[in-house]
């Protein structure tokens, strides 16, 4: 089993590392988002830091009481004028994620690297599916997670109750590590529903997300670890980050700042793509290839969708002249 | 402490509780004539062979706590010497635990403005207290319960029960004593304004009846509001506290006796000297720690009740307690009292940061870093409390700024001390918060709406109320020390202790020290940060520097050659006057210092240099801490776009992580 999740897990960092564009052109996106979505907040910065010494105590160093005073001016309004910009270009974030997604795993799946028009193209093909995919997961990761989220919040409030003082604090513990475990399961489940429907152009999301169970469920322990064990590496990737942070950038040093989160949040994205290409790479270990199609046989649903001067199924030249 | 001494200590102990029970004896029951009252001379508690106060009162208390129903059942022997050169027929009592209920004012005024502890969204059984007289008799007058009668001097509300008062069919002579023989019963309530149970856990704060204060010519008795604290005469304190034997308790004053009963209680025996309350703690699973502190009146043992989980602390609260009490010896005067106790309470109860006579509440949680200095904060906070309220007892109902505010100033001055001026809070990651910065912008954000001056139930709101008496007082002294110089203000506030410990100092008192120790007039000070509601805000309006032959075509301008006409405009924005310093610099390095009275609305300064303005800056050596707006109060030519730029960046990495979390999970 342990030789069967290293070998998964460094197959998926092989997808990852052979598509690793992806993973900059996500992190651009991000930056760009976040840039557009901190604008009002820089501005408000600029129009009282800039002119002022007292800007100094936040540059060398970070003071707190200045900062609370600068945010506490009427002057620098509300704080959902920094918060709401923020939330909606995360929420855009997330909505070109969902729209770009199936174009990364059709790479993920694929032996050579598609064109950028077959990756729009499977975008495309599949936005809407994937959106049903979404509502499924809601469902799922709603109802499950909500039942967990409310034993949680109960189980707290009677743990307040008792006279040891740390039970509070292992009960957040254990029903958070249990919530997360949970969680993941989930995703993995509704990861490789993902990969079902770009593999299989499957109209019908239903049944991928039907066969992701059967897989997740028959493979549990295996793709958990593997999930697990990446997670664990993200969360040493921002510790780690934030001590060489904290170390090595003085705190004047805007650029050095900047540098450092940027390669945190490219790692941190990284270990997500990893996950996928780990539930890309097990999809295609496990599944049964199908045979192909006969030449007879009716066109495949998903050749209507195909370009004439895409290559057939069977892999064929395509005609030429 | 000698073996002598150490016997002639015992006999004394094993001879004052006697004393109290024979006190406690009903009067005329007893075989012989009734010996007069009096008030005890003893020096038990403190390290002094004579008192220290003019004692007023005596209380002699037996009390017996359930601690399955969180009820407390005592007999109060309350001797009174009657020292106001007044004849005195009307006694006001303080019933401290009535504030807990429904249509007291102290829920009421909880409820409205905000309270630390609760915020009353629904009336709950837990939350009732209550402190019922079941008999009330005077001795050689007789009983007197039906003649009780509770009044509401502050605002009438006819349901609040927190002041009683009875009217003597024979009064009081000036220099005679009175006896008041009380039987009463308490309810606690869970945990608030930090009095009552929690848990198994109890904090028994307020708990008796205490009589009023005749100050300046009338009782003073107010009655228990959801700002105010308390106010009582200086005295001696014998209470007998009746407990499960498996609890383990502290209380104010010298531990006397501890008895074992035969029906699994235990009985606590206390003295106290020269203080003017009482409280006590019980809880089975505090762990103790004794310590000692050699002080300048002799030594002081130390006693640490801290929770389970955070005895790994117990290092640091006594290490904060010991310096705070250097400090405050060293600055302000000695602590004549044998004992003081610090209690870790129950966590999550309203006990935490609390102050009565030789005992405080600290509070902290099982994760504190050791770079974060809360804990150290409320214990010196608390202690603090010992000299501006335990020993120089001001009237926490008319001048909470005194206590409160005085205490805030040496809070920062003791941290500042320990800590470091911009991180005596926090240090933690290369992020730094001060003390002193804390209490300013505790003040900054209600800095019009009351003054200092003000009864304590009478702020617009709680914050106004925290702000104000905390903050303002703490940013007003610490200003102050610009006027009339740190070392200055450090003896006007060591003359103040001296002279007014175990008194009822006024506002007036404390201000005339400050003007009499320093040789200044202050009035145009005080009257405006003290008995007004001036906002302070200064602001450097604008900058320029422009060469002089701006006119000519084709101007070249050339580093220390090139002559510019520069302007600073100041600007007083806020109604406060204060002269005030300002630093212009110039880009050759030049710095100018210039001074400014403030009286204008603005000023202006010009100068025409070889040489362009780099900045101005209002207040340069930084030590005026009542402006509102620190961020005016300096303005550069060029912007420095990095400080914007850094934070801009963090915000843009947790916007960042913010998206991804959310697409990970989603998508």
């Amino acid at each position: 089993m342990l030789k069967q999740d290293t070998k998964l897990i460094f197959a998926g960092l092989r997808i990852v590392t052979r598509n690793k564009g992806y993973i900059f052109w996500f992190w651009l996106l991000n930056l760009t988002l976040a840039e557009f979505g901190t604008a009002a907040f820089r501005s408000r910065l600029h129009a009282a830091l800039d002119s002022s010494l007292l800007a100094d105590r936040l540059l060398h160093g970070f003071d707190h009481g200045v900062y609370l005073e600068m945010v506490a001016r009427p002057e620098w309004g509300p704080p959902r004028g920094s918060a709401v910009p923020a939330m909606y270009f995360s929420f855009l974030f997330f909505l070109v994620t969902l729209f770009c997604m199936p174009g990364v795993l059709d790479a993920y799946t694929s032996e050579g690297k598609p064109s950028r028009e077959d990756f729009f193209r499977c975008c495309g093909r599949n936005v809407w599916r994937f959106a049903r995919v979404l509502v499924f997961y809601g469902i799922v990761a709603g109802l499950i997670g909500g039942a967990l989220l409310s034993g949680h919040v109960a189980l707290v409030h009677v743990s307040k109750k008792s006279t040891y003082e740390l039970l509070p604090f292992y009960t957040h513990l254990a029903t958070l590590g249990v919530i997360f475990l949970v969680l993941t399961v989930i995703r993995i489940w509704f990861d490789l529903a993902q990969v079902d429907v770009v593999v299989r152009d499957q109209r019908a999301v239903r049944k991928s997300v039907a066969a992701a169970f059967r897989y997740t469920q028959q493979n549990l322990i295996a793709l958990l670890a593997t999930y697990v064990v990446i997670c664990l590496l993200g969360v040493a990737v921002l510790a780690g980050g934030l001590w060489v942070w904290r170390s090595f950038v003085p705190p004047s040093n805007v650029l050095g700042a900047f540098l450092v989160t940027q390669v945190i949040v490219i790692l941190w994205l990284g270990m997500r793509f990893w996950q996928r290409a780990c539930a890309a790479a097990f999809y295609m270990r496990e599944t049964p290839v199908e045979p192909p199609i006969p030449a007879t046989a009716e066109p495949s649903p998903s050749s209507e969708f195909r370009s004439p001067l895409a290559p057939p199924v069977d892999g064929a030249a395509p005609p030429q002249g | 402490m000698t073996l002598r001494q150490t016997l002639a200590t015992l006999l004394v102990a094993s001879l004052v509780p006697g004393l109290a029970l024979a006190q406690l004896a009903p009067a005329g029951t007893g075989e012989g004539a009734v010996p007069a009252p009096f008030i005890p001379e003893t020096t038990l508690a403190i390290n002094s062979p004579t008192p220290l106060a003019q004692r007023v009162v005596a209380y002699n208390i037996d009390a017996k706590y359930n601690a399955v129903k969180h009820t407390l059942d005592g007999t109060e022997l309350l001797t009174y010497h009657n020292v106001t050169g007044q004849t005195l027929d009307r006694f006001p009592f303080h019933l401290y635990l009535n504030a807990f209920q429904p249509k007291a004012t102290w829920v009421r005024e909880a409820k409205a403005m905000g309270s630390r502890d609760t915020s009353y969204e629904e009336w709950e059984e837990k939350d009732w207290g209550s402190d019922e007289i079941k008999s009330f008799e005077v001795v050689g007058i007789g009983d007197l319960t039906s003649k009780l009668e509770f009044i509401q001097p502050d605002d009438g509300n006819k349901d609040d029960k927190t002041v009683v008062q009875v009217v003597l069919p024979k009064a009081v002579a000036p220099g005679d004593y009175v006896q008041f023989k009380i039987r009463f019963h308490d309810e606690f309530p869970e945990t608030q304004a930090r009095s009552g149970w929690n848990r198994d856990f109890v904090l028994g704060g307020q708990w008796f009846p205490k009589v009023g204060v005749w100050w300046h010519g009338a009782w003073n008795c107010h009655q228990y509001h959801a700002t105010t604290e308390f106010f009582a005469d200086f005295g001696v304190y014998d209470v007998s506290l009746t407990l499960p034997q498996y609890e383990v308790a502290g209380a104010s004053g010298v531990l006397m006796k501890e008895v074992k009963n035969s029906d699994g209680t235990q009985t606590f025996t206390y003295h106290g000297d020269d203080i003017h309350d009482f409280a006590w703690t019980a809880g089975p699973r505090y762990r103790v720690a004794e310590d000692t502190y050699q002080g300048t009146m002799g030594t002081v043992q130390l006693r640490l009740m801290m929770q389970p989980a955070h005895w790994r602390q117990e290092q640091r609260h006594a290490k904060i307690l010991k310096e705070s009490l250097e400090h405050f010896e060293r600055w302000y005067g000695p602590y004549p009292y044998k004992t003081l106790t610090l209690v870790d309470p129950e966590p999550g109860s309203a006990a935490f940061g609390m102050e009565y006579p030789t005992f405080i509440t600290g509070g902290t949680f099982w994760w504190m870093p050791s770079s974060i200095y809360e804990p150290e904060l409320v214990v010196e906070h608390e202690f603090g409390h010992q000299y501006w309220y335990g020993m120089v007892a001001t009237n926490e109902f008319e001048d909470a700024w005194m206590d409160e505010g005085i205490n805030s100033y040496t809070e920062v001055k003791v941290m500042d001390s320990i800590f470091g001026r911009d991180t005596s809070i926090r240090n933690l990651f290369g992020a730094t918060y001060g003390e002193r910065e804390d209490q300013r912008l505790f003040y900054i954000g209600v800095a019009d709406l009351d003054p200092m001056a003000r009864n304590a139930w009478q702020y617009a709101n709680s914050h106004s109320y925290g702000g104000v008496t905390y903050g303002k007082t703490a940013s007003f002294l610490l200003t102050l020390e610009k006027i009339v110089g740190e070392e200055t203000l450090r003896n006007a506030l060591h003359t103040y202790f001296m002279r007014y410990r175990f008194t009822h100092p006024t506002k007036e008192d404390f201000l005339k020290t400050i003007e009499e120790v320093s040789g200044k007039d202050l009035r145009w000070y005080f009257n405006q940060a003290v008995y007004g509601t001036q906002v302070f805000d200064y602001e450097v309006m604008q900058i320029s520097s422009d060469p002089v032959n701006w006119y000519e075509k084709d101007v070249k301008e050339k580093r220390g050659e090139t002559v510019y006409e520069s302007r600073v405009l100041l600007h007083r924005k806020g109604d406060f006057i204060f002269p005030v310093d300002i630093e212009i610099r110039f880009d050759n390095g030049e710095r100018l210092r210039e001074q400014w009275d403030g009286r204008d609305r603005w000023v202006k300064f010009g100068y025409q240099k070889k040489a362009k303005i780099v900045s101005a800056e209002i207040d340069p050596d930084h030590g005026i801490y009542l402006d509102r707006d620190n961020f005016n109060n300096s303005r550069t030519l060029a912007p420095n776009k990095a400080p914007a730029r850094k934070l801009a960046n963090y915000w843009s990495f947790v916007v960042q992580f913010f998206s991804q979390f959310l697409a990970w999970w989603l998508v």
